[in-house]
């Protein structure tokens, strides 16, 4: 293999990676403050994508294309964990999976039911022409990817550290009764990891649009988001964006290196040595059992 | 326990359901029954509503003529959701409880596979419009005819010999998703090109159905440099393919299955799709400027006002023909409408077709096989145009039967 | 010999079953028996998940094993169902405990994913071996038949599939009744508690991990039976994932649960074949009504608003 080739791929890894990375994001946050896991998270990304197509068959502007998407992910969260997830939360941990479970596939029948399966296409807001530096292609969309992936990161770790909700999260999530007797209002932190998580997980519908099309299916990337988060260790925002960039590169190499026959199975071989070695990622914390 | 005992003989009483009638069903003074299978829920379901509204059109312009010999045409649709559980299901819910005269498949090949064995041993008809799967037409069984689609190893035999007359080369790449109809087209592919032109390909990479990257094939296609690269699988995967070969610096003109040459390629891949060859299961594509199809996608718009984008799309315009082809041989079999006369109607079905929009049916009493015509076309200006090529060869099925 | 009301029920029901269906055409009996080996399939999925508390995607892919290696050894070995099945379910129970050596370590999420890793690791098995499996095109399954080669029809199949299910739920109803059971519970409630108490919590944990694959596999090898044709995309994710459904929505951990969940949300989908291409919206709405209003599972509510009062009301007079 030579350099320019790994290379290539390396970009190719990195940009699908980043998709990964953003999903892995959008389960891991409402999974650290409220501990549900959401299996919907392949469907709001289906939800951003065609958001994305009907607000631009509107003949809006991208700028506010990618804020209506932002928005009505968003609050599609806050409206769905008030309604939905909110009754049960006090029900069995696995009734509350499969209700988030029924939730994508409520999602999913809607979508096809009104659009159809047939491939629809979100055109790029950039130049498909690829962009030629050191002698490589980089393509200006997944650049793109990764300028709002690495912004969303920085955010979203700023959020944590630095904004009262933001702190308020993470104590909830390590004790949210004594939150709750500290002050903390839980159902609004709640409600804030929900709301921020499907906006996130929109927004990358709508990024990856360009790259994959749109069409009903596109919500197994939930697969590999948690795979990604897995890798990073469920309780680590950066955790979840390296594993995101790693399956991606995972996937990218081996399918070259190995033949396409086991590329798909590589990530979970890997994943299922990581977790009889080392269940808790790369970054996450052991969980202290208490006796 | 006196309750439960009565309790039981209720539940027994109330369940015992109905039995397999003997006569003709699904034919009465004054109308004819048939019943329909595909997907409409899942990922497959462009395919059954498109099959599904195809068909129900043809029956209501049959209908509005004055239908069959006297009797009104009338269809019973159920969903097979993709597999061949459900389509067993909805084979014998139309065969037993709706009472169905004959049914008609415009379902994947694996739904189905899964109702054969069991319809070939109802004796009542099937006639299969879109699927491909080998077991309908072989062995050969009486009851069991293919319409619209060709035979699998059909694909092989004209796309070994396009590939390798039309771009004039023995260096050929080949792409295929793992799912039964790429993989069915991409080995008979192989094998024709093996035993008419002693050519193998130069690459065969696969991918699966639902993949989001091909950078690692088309690396490894790219470094062996085909003249021409065969992709087999799906539109969405083509487009993503197609411009991601395009990102890599490669100029290689793709050529892609016929499930692909359907204007959803054109849509999903924009100017990625220029210059694609493939052939087509019909003559004309929807969005075709000839009048004949501009005549047909009207009526079919009237009919079906708010239907998302994409539609009509191939499996509309085949279901479509391929009532005419049985709702034809209803007609000849004369108003004594049973399984075998309409079997016997069938297979006396000589070039028949409903118009320019739809390739000729023919079958035989030794061979239920209605279509073995592709015609080949290019993307032109973002749209499919007919290339002039015709095979030359005579095709090998035949010689089984 | 006592025999308790809820035996004699299942007989009387086992054989009502079985006369019924002596009428019924072949659909409604294609029907049940779908339903029942989902059941049995259930009544597996709630030992592992219900009562030792361990979280398994993967249930599918033992069905998948069961239905493909009984399949093969018919296919190429020529042997007949009855010891086909028999077989596969043995291989499944073993591939089982191999698996469960290092999983039975991991906990939620994580374990979630291991047999996740799993499922895709036979997903993609399956359809690489095309020339074995048949690959994606899926595989024809021979007609089952016993002693010289007569072929069994729909209805004997039926027998056949009511016959095991009853089992089925007898032998887990008295496992649950039994140390084994109590262990079960034990280790899902507190396994710190239960090792403390002398329970080898690793080795209850491979029990109840055997035991599931070995009824995923019962189900898979009658599953291929029954439809006559199968295919890897009838194994895989999604329908992992229903199989999670039926035992939550009928109540973890009770056998009475399984068989509920199991037959209503076999039924449903045939149910809302009226309802055409809304079925999928109309699935999804009805899964989640019953898991917002009925959060315990249809097992529980069956408990409380039905078979309590009766009981009360039956104890009530018997002391009188």
């Amino acid at each position: 293999m030579t350099i320019t080739l790994a290379f290539q791929l390396a970009i190719a890894g990195v940009s699908v990676g980043s998709i990964y990375a953003l999903v892995a994001l959008a389960i891991v946050i409402p999974f650290k403050s409220s501990g549900v896991l959401n299996f919907a998270q392949g469907e709001v990304v289906t939800f951003g994508a065609y958001a994305a197509l009907v607000l631009t068959q509107l003949a809006l502007p991208y700028p506010v294309v990618v804020l209506g998407v932002v928005v009505l992910g968003g609050v599609g969260g806050i409206v769905a964990e008030r309604l939905l997830i909110r009754p049960i939360v006090q029900a069995p941990e696995f009734t509350l999976v499969m209700a988030t479970f029924a939730i994508g596939l409520l999602i999913k029948g809607l979508i096809s039911l009104k659009f159809g399966d047939s491939a629809a296409s979100l055109d790029s807001p950039f130049d498909p022409e690829p962009l030629i530096a050191l002698g490589l292609r980089f393509n200006l969309t997944s650049l793109w990817i990764l300028a709002c992936t690495t912004f969303v990161t920085l955010s979203v770790i700023g959020f944590f550290k630095y904004t009262k909700m933001g702190k308020a999260m993470r104590a909830v999530s390590v004790n949210a009764e004594a939150s709750r007797l500290m002050g903390i209002r839980v159902s609004s932190v709640y409600r804030w990891a929900w709301g921020i998580s499907t906006a996130i997980g929109a927004l990358s519908g709508l990024l990856v649009a360009p790259l994959i099309g749109i069409n009903p299916e596109i919500g197994h990337l939930i697969l590999r988001g948690l795979l990604a988060a897995v890798i990073g260790g469920f309780t680590s925002i950066a955790g979840a964006v390296f594993g995101g960039i790693a399956v991606g590169l995972i996937e990218t190499f081996s399918g070259v290196l190995i033949g396409s026959t086991f590329k798909n199975l590589v990530p979970f071989l890997l994943l299922m040595l990581l977790l009889f070695f080392r269940p808790h990622g790369l970054f996450g914390t052991a969980e202290a059992k208490r006796v | 326990m006196k309750t439960i005992f009565r309790a039981v003989c209720a539940f027994v009483l109330t369940v015992a359901g109905l039995t397999v009638s003997a006569q003709q069903q699904g034919v009465t003074a004054d109308n004819i029954l048939i019943g329909a299978f595909g997907p409409i829920t899942g990922p497959a379901a462009y395919i059954g509503l498109a099959g599904r509204d195809g068909m129900n059109l043809a029956i209501k312009e049959i209908n509005a003529a004055g239908g069959i010999n006297g009797r009104k045409l009338s269809a019973a649709f159920e969903d097979d959701a993709h597999s061949p559980t459900r389509g067993l299901a909805a084979a014998k819910k139309l065969i037993e409880q709706d009472k169905v005269f004959m049914l008609m498949s415009v379902g994947g090949s694996n739904a189905t596979a899964g109702t054969i064995d069991y319809v070939r041993d109802s004796k009542l008809i099937m006639y299969v419009s879109i699927a491909s799967v080998p077991q309908v037409t072989w062995p050969f069984a009486k009851n069991m005819f293919r319409g619209g689609t060709t035979e699998s190893a059909r694909y092989g035999e004209l796309y070994a010999e396009f590939l390798s007359t039309h771009f004039k080369t023995k260096k050929i790449g080949i792409m295929s998703g793992r799912e039964e109809y790429p993989r069915n087209e991409g080995d008979a592919t192989v094998t024709k090109l093996k035993d008419w032109f002693g050519i193998a390909p130069v690459a065969r990479v696969e991918f699966n159905i639902g993949d989001k990257d091909f950078t690692p094939q088309l690396v490894q296609v790219q470094k062996v440099s085909p003249d021409v690269i065969a992709f087999l699988g799906n539109p969405a995967e083509a487009a993503i393919a197609m411009r991601q070969a395009k990102e890599l610096g490669m100029k290689q003109p793709f050529f892609v299955g016929s499930n692909m040459v359907d204007p959803a390629l054109v849509l999903a891949a924009r100017t990625s799709a220029e210059g694609v060859t493939g052939f087509s299961l019909i003559p004309l594509l929807p969005g075709s400027k000839n009048p004949e199809m501009v005549k047909w996608q009207e009526s079919w718009k009237k009919e079906y006002p708010s239907a998302p984008a994409g539609r009509p799309n191939n499996f509309d315009v085949m279901a479509y023909a391929d009532m005419y082809v049985v709702a034809d041989a209803m007609k000849r079999a004369g108003k004594d409408l049973t399984t075998d006369s309409m079997i016997t109607s069938l297979e006396a079905t000589k070039d028949f077709s409903v118009g320019a929009i739809a390739t000729k049916r023919t079958f035989s009493t030794k061979h239920h096989i209605g279509n073995l015509s592709l015609v080949p076309m290019i993307v032109q200006n973002g749209a499919w145009e007919p290339v002039s090529w015709s095979s030359s060869r005579q095709s090998d099925i035949l010689s089984r039967y | 010999m006592k025999i308790s009301p809820a035996t004699l029920f299942g007989v009387v029901a086992v054989g009502a079953f079985a006369i019924a269906g002596s009428f019924m055409g072949s659909y409604p009996i294609y029907l049940l028996s779908l339903a029942m080996i989902n059941v049995i399939s259930a009544l597996g999925l709630n030992l592992l998940t219900g009562n030792s508390g361990q979280i398994s995607l993967c249930h599918s892919s033992f069905m998948a094993l069961g239905a493909y290696v009984s399949s093969l050894l018919t296919l190429v070995f020529g042997m007949p169902f009855w010891v086909a099945i028999p077989c596969a379910v043995l291989i499944a129970a073993c591939l089982g405990t191999l698996l469960s050596l290092p999983t039975r370590r991991l906990r939620g999420i994580y374990l979630a994913l291991a047999t996740l890793g799993f499922l895709q690791l036979v997903q993609i098995t399956l359809e690489e071996m095309a020339d074995l499996t048949g690959g994606v095109r899926g595989l024809k399954v021979p007609q089952p038949t016993i002693f010289d080669g007569q072929p069994l029809n729909y209805y004997s199949i039926y027998l056949v599939v009511l016959a095991v299910c009853g089992l089925s739920i007898l032998v887990t109803r008295n496992l649950l009744a039994s140390r084994i059971g109590r262990e079960l519970n034990a280790v899902r409630t507190s396994p710190h508690a239960s090792q403390a108490l002398g329970v080898s919590v690793d080795r209850v944990k491979l029990i109840a991990f055997a035991l599931a694959a070995g009824y995923a596999g019962l189900a898979g090898g009658l599953l291929a039976v029954v439809v006559g044709f199968i295919d890897p995309n009838e194994f895989g994710v999604s329908a992992a994932l229903k199989q999670i459904t039926f035992i939550v929505v009928g109540g973890l951990g009770s056998v009475m649960g399984s068989v509920l969940g199991a037959t209503v949300l076999s039924a449903l989908p045939e149910l809302l074949r009226p309802v055409k291409e809304y079925s999928d919206v109309i699935y999804a709405l009805i899964l989640l009504g019953f898991l917002i209003f009925v959060p315990r599972g249809l097992a529980a509510a069956l408990e409380r608003f039905a078979l309590s009062p009766i009981r009360k009301r039956v104890w009530r007079r018997k002391s009188l």
